[in-house]
């Protein structure tokens, strides 16, 4: 159903007839297609008003002793849920500012949400197993979307004109992990920028 | 190089060179090994004491990453810490640091921020960052001029958020922690230092010394040698990691050499004195080892200096050996030698003959006896060699040796001796000389009977002569004696005293010839011409030319002397030469003054034995062209008659005349008249001197006249003084004379006016003036 409403609501968008589309290839500095970087585009003239929906669903499981997905795009003032599919407990948290929560050792197959109020990213962790690491990227755009393996993000239905694009990712080597560039979105067609960005695996770190 | 007097000396030094040369380099061998060993056991230790220390910092590390890892794992204060709560953070911090006892705990932020540590400035700040950015975990951490040993652990919250750091000071304490664990005494050292600043040891927490810094400057991680104010040691510098990325760290540690060393110290000292005991040992064994082997040397050595001197040279045989052999060998050698030695001297002072002292024994008792009242008789036997001839030499040899025995029973206690072939010799003493003489008379006598030899009858004549030891003569008083004899056969006297002046002095006798040949160079002797008259013509026709030497010390010198000694010693044909080449050149001054003579010259009959000198003296008078005459004097016996003849047949071919002078004196005879062949003969002097009182000398000199004419020979009368003797010789036929009533003899400026003189004259007119 939700793909549905995605459409529906992308139909029923009044800019549509006048937008087009953006493909954001995310590199490293070896040239290598960088995944889970979170692409976002804030044109000029504003982001649409009303409520934000994602084509994916607002969950972060933990399963095999991981978060999944590593990272999670959500719209701001979301409920998150976190479901456990391992047979051991979990205690989740994240001590990022504006979305701090705690959920206490929550067993197999039990499932808490989270309301993630503020913008930003909170970085959510496993006080159990320390190699738990996954982070939520709360936005306040509908623009917005993580890429895939090839490193790639694709965006439609951009409205002409300036905009600009951020990149975030956990390990991207920038103030606050995200970089950002201006740029031109054209009227119709589709326009693919390449953003080369700098990443640091932290030492001994998750396998993403 | 060095030379030792004596064999003891250079066998202690030698043995003892060389004992000590070992010695030393045993010192040397071992004192290198011990401390080659000891370097090495340093260097070994000081490598564990490395690894060890590398341990215990890795265990620090340990400790100090446990704790941090505690706190940045703790939920509590990671949420505190994400969620900014400083106050809480804080409390947190000061809380583990005093439970952990640790000098920092601090935290600094992903973004920078440091928490819990004010006094780290912000470029330090930064810099630490960065280095914990860079992945450090772990390292010496400097806080001001601090050095610290710091660990890193990150806080994940769950991303990193930062990084809490403990950190522990590396101050003297810390590193005397160390020390003290070390199982060897190190000394360890933290030296740290930002790029480009001088190192800093935590040892005084100021600038290192410079030959540490030095050292630290070194990248090897081997031990090596380091130069201290505590002496040399071995040491090893560790590089250790440092937070941040300008700066320097370095572990040194040290071990002293002389510590290492103190054990082996105890173990040299007993070297060198154990050495220095054998060494005392050795020389002492040596010196008494050389003395035993040198002290038989010595004593043959000193033995050979007396054999040498002629004195005791017996050795004590002490021993088997080579120096036992050695001696016993030097014993017979010594009793040989003294034996022949005294065979030698035996012989060398007896008479083999008569087995009389011989003359060399004789003086030798001489020498040893008081001179005073002491007399020398030498007594011999009248024409010993025709005696030896007649009955041989061993009845000769007899009959002496019977003369002596009869000597000895005549005078018991006096010396007898043998003085040479045909003399004995006694020594004895008497009151006086007269007395001594008195005694020697009567001893001649009873010597003088005939000796019985092989059952012949030998009649003996004997003289003796006597000399006193005490008179002080330059001959000997055996040579006196012996002298005295001569004198006493001259003058037939059974005995005689030696007479000093009769004898003369042969010494000057010597020294007068060497002067003669100056004086003949330097003109002392000069020549004097004596006219020659001719009885018949009434007018001089000849000269004799006369040696004349005017001494300057000795004065007037008599030709008689130096002419006899000239013939004597030799010295005559210099002589002889020389007054011919004077003659030769006077007659030619002569004839320049208008008056041509004969020039007569006198020659020694011994010149008539030398062929070189008549080819020379023809020479001479052939080259002048001179006329001469030459008068042979007859002082000489004529040796060899047929060279003799020879050389006057070589003068008379070469138109030299010949004359016999002296003639009717001496030795002449009628067998001498033979012999030469002569032109001339003079007659002595002796005659014509008392022509006008003998007559009995006039007759002999008339029929000698008449004899030489009768062989045809010129006759020269010699010595005429008066008109007389001058008239009885002219009447007698005399050709020629010569004489004072004539003329003395002059020299040559002196004849030239005598000729020139009677030139003016006629001859009666001269003897006129003479008689009146």
């Amino acid at each position: 159903m939700r793909p549905l409403l995605l459409f529906l609501l992308v139909v029923l968008t009044p800019t549509w007839a006048w937008a087009g589309d953006l493909v954001v290839t995310v590199r490293d500095a070896a040239g290598q297609p960088v995944q889970n970087a979170v692409v976002t585009v804030y044109p000029a003239g504003g982001a649409p008003k009303g409520p934000i929906r994602f084509a994916w669903p607002l969950t972060v499981a933990q399963q095999n002793i991981q978060f999944d997905p590593f990272v999670l795009v959500a719209p701001v003032g979301a409920a998150v849920s976190f479901p456990n599919r391992d047979k051991v407990q979990h205690h989740v948290y994240s001590f990022s500012a504006g979305n701090r929560f705690e959920l206490k050792l929550f067993g197999r197959d039990e499932s808490r949400s989270v309301t993630f109020k503020a913008v930003g990213v909170a970085a959510i962790g496993c006080n159990i197993h320390d190699q738990m690491v996954g982070y939520v990227k709360v936005v306040d755009t509908p623009f917005a979307i993580k890429t895939g393996a090839d490193g790639v993000a694709t965006l439609r239905g951009l409205p002409a004109g300036q905009a600009t694009i951020r990149v975030w990712h956990p390990w991207l080597r920038a103030p606050k992990n995200e970089a950002s560039m201006a740029f031109a979105l054209p009227a119709a067609g589709v326009a693919r920028p390449a953003i080369a960005v700098e990443i640091r695996r932290p030492a001994g770190g998750h396998m993403h | 190089m060095f030379r030792f007097s004596s064999l003891r000396g250079r066998l202690t030094v030698l043995y003892a060179g060389l004992f000590g040369v070992a010695l030393l380099a045993t010192a040397v061998a071992v004192t290198l090994s011990v401390g080659g060993n000891a370097r090495h056991q340093v260097e070994k230790e000081l490598a564990a004491g490395g690894a060890v220390f590398d341990r215990l910092w890795a265990m620090k590390a340990s400790q100090l990453a446990d704790g941090a890892r505690v706190l940045s794992r703790d939920f509590g204060f990671r949420e505190a810490f994400a969620s900014g709560d400083a106050p809480t953070v804080e409390s947190a911090l000061t809380n583990l640091k005093d439970r952990l006892s640790l000098d920092r705990a601090f935290i600094v932020g992903a973004d920078g921020t440091l928490t819990g540590a004010p006094d780290i400035g912000q470029a330090a700040a930064s810099d630490l960052w960065s280095a914990l950015d860079g992945g450090a975990q772990s390292g010496v951490l400097r806080i001001g001029d601090t050095p610290y040993q710091a660990v890193a652990e990150p806080i994940l919250a769950p991303q990193l958020v930062g990084w809490v750091v403990f950190a522990e000071k590396l101050d003297r304490q810390e590193m005397a922690s160390l020390e003290g664990l070390a199982s060897i005494p190190l000394s360890a050292a933290v030296l740290t230092r930002q790029t480009g600043r001088p190192w800093r040891s935590t040892d005084a927490g100021k600038a290192a010394d410079p030959r540490l810094s030095k050292f630290a400057d070194i990248k090897t991680s081997g031990p090596r040698p380091l130069q201290t104010d505590r002496g040399e040691a071995v040491a090893l510098a560790r590089p250790l990691a440092v937070m941040g990325d300008n700066a320097d760290a370095v572990l040194v540690l040290r071990y002293p050499l002389d510590l290492a060393m103190a054990p082996y110290r105890s173990l040299l000292v007993t070297l060198v004195f154990v050495g220095l005991l054998g060494l005392a040992l050795l020389v002492a064994g040596s010196w008494l080892l050389a003395r035993s082997i040198t002290r038989p040397i010595s004593a043959l050595d000193e033995a050979a200096r007396r054999l040498r001197d002629g004195e005791d040279a017996h050795v004590a045989v002490e021993t088997g050996d080579e120096i036992g052999r050695l001696a016993d060998s030097f014993n017979a050698m010594a009793s040989g030698i003294r034996e022949r030695e005294n065979r030698i001297i035996t012989l060398a002072l007896t008479d083999q003959e008569t087995a009389l002292p011989n003359r060399r024994a004789l003086e030798a008792a001489i020498a040893e006896a008081d001179p005073e009242g002491l007399y020398i008789a030498a007594i011999g036997v009248d024409r010993f060699p025709q005696v030896r001839a007649a009955v041989g030499y061993r009845l000769a040899g007899e009959m002496l040796r019977q003369l002596a025995l009869r000597m000895g029973e005549l005078r018991p206690g006096d010396l007898a001796a043998r003085l040479s072939s045909e003399r004995l010799a006694l020594m004895f003493r008497a009151a006086n000389p007269a007395e001594a003489l008195r005694q020697l008379e009567a001893l001649v006598e009873a010597l003088s009977r005939p000796v019985q030899v092989d059952g012949q009858t030998i009649d003996v004549g004997l003289n003796a002569g006597l000399a006193a030891v005490a008179d002080s003569h330059a001959a000997a008083p055996a040579e006196r004696a012996s002298i005295a004899l001569d004198q006493a056969r001259i003058g037939h006297k059974p005995a005689l005293a030696f007479d000093a002046e009769s004898y003369g002095d042969p010494a000057s006798k010597l020294s007068l010839m060497s002067e003669m040949l100056a004086a003949l160079a330097n003109g002392e002797i000069s020549m004097a011409y004596q006219p020659k008259h001719d009885t018949r013509a009434g007018v001089t026709t000849g000269v004799e030319a006369l040696v004349r030497w005017n001494h300057p010390t000795r004065g007037f010198v008599s030709p008689d002397m130096f002419v006899g000694l000239a013939e004597e010693t030799g010295h005559i044909r210099a002589l002889t030469v020389w007054t011919l080449d004077q003659a030769l050149r006077d007659q030619a001054a002569l004839r320049l003054a208008g008056h041509d003579l004969t020039v007569s010259v006198n020659l020694s009959g011994r010149m008539l034995a030398e062929p070189e000198f008549a080819t020379r003296a023809i020479d001479m008078i052939a080259v002048a062209g001179g006329r001469i005459c030459l008068e042979i004097t007859e002082t000489a016996v004529i040796d060899h008659p047929e060279t003799a003849h020879d050389i006057i047949d070589r003068f008379r071919a070469a138109g030299i005349k010949i004359s016999i002078d002296d003639y009717g004196s001496g030795l002449s005879s009628l067998a001498y008249l033979k012999q030469i062949r002569a032109d001339e003969l003079k007659i002595d002097k002796e005659f014509i001197l008392t022509l006008d009182r003998s007559a009995r000398d006039a007759l002999l000199v008339k029929s000698t006249v008449d004899l030489a004419h009768s062989l045809g020979l010129q006759i020269v009368a010699e010595g005429v003084e008066t008109a007389e003797s001058l008239a009885i010789l002219t009447a007698m036929g005399c050709d020629l004379a010569q004489g004072y009533f004539i003329a003395r003899p002059m020299p040559l400026t002196g004849v030239v006016a005598f000729l020139d003189e009677a030139r003016a004259l006629t001859a009666p007119a001269l003897a006129k003036a003479r008689k009146a």
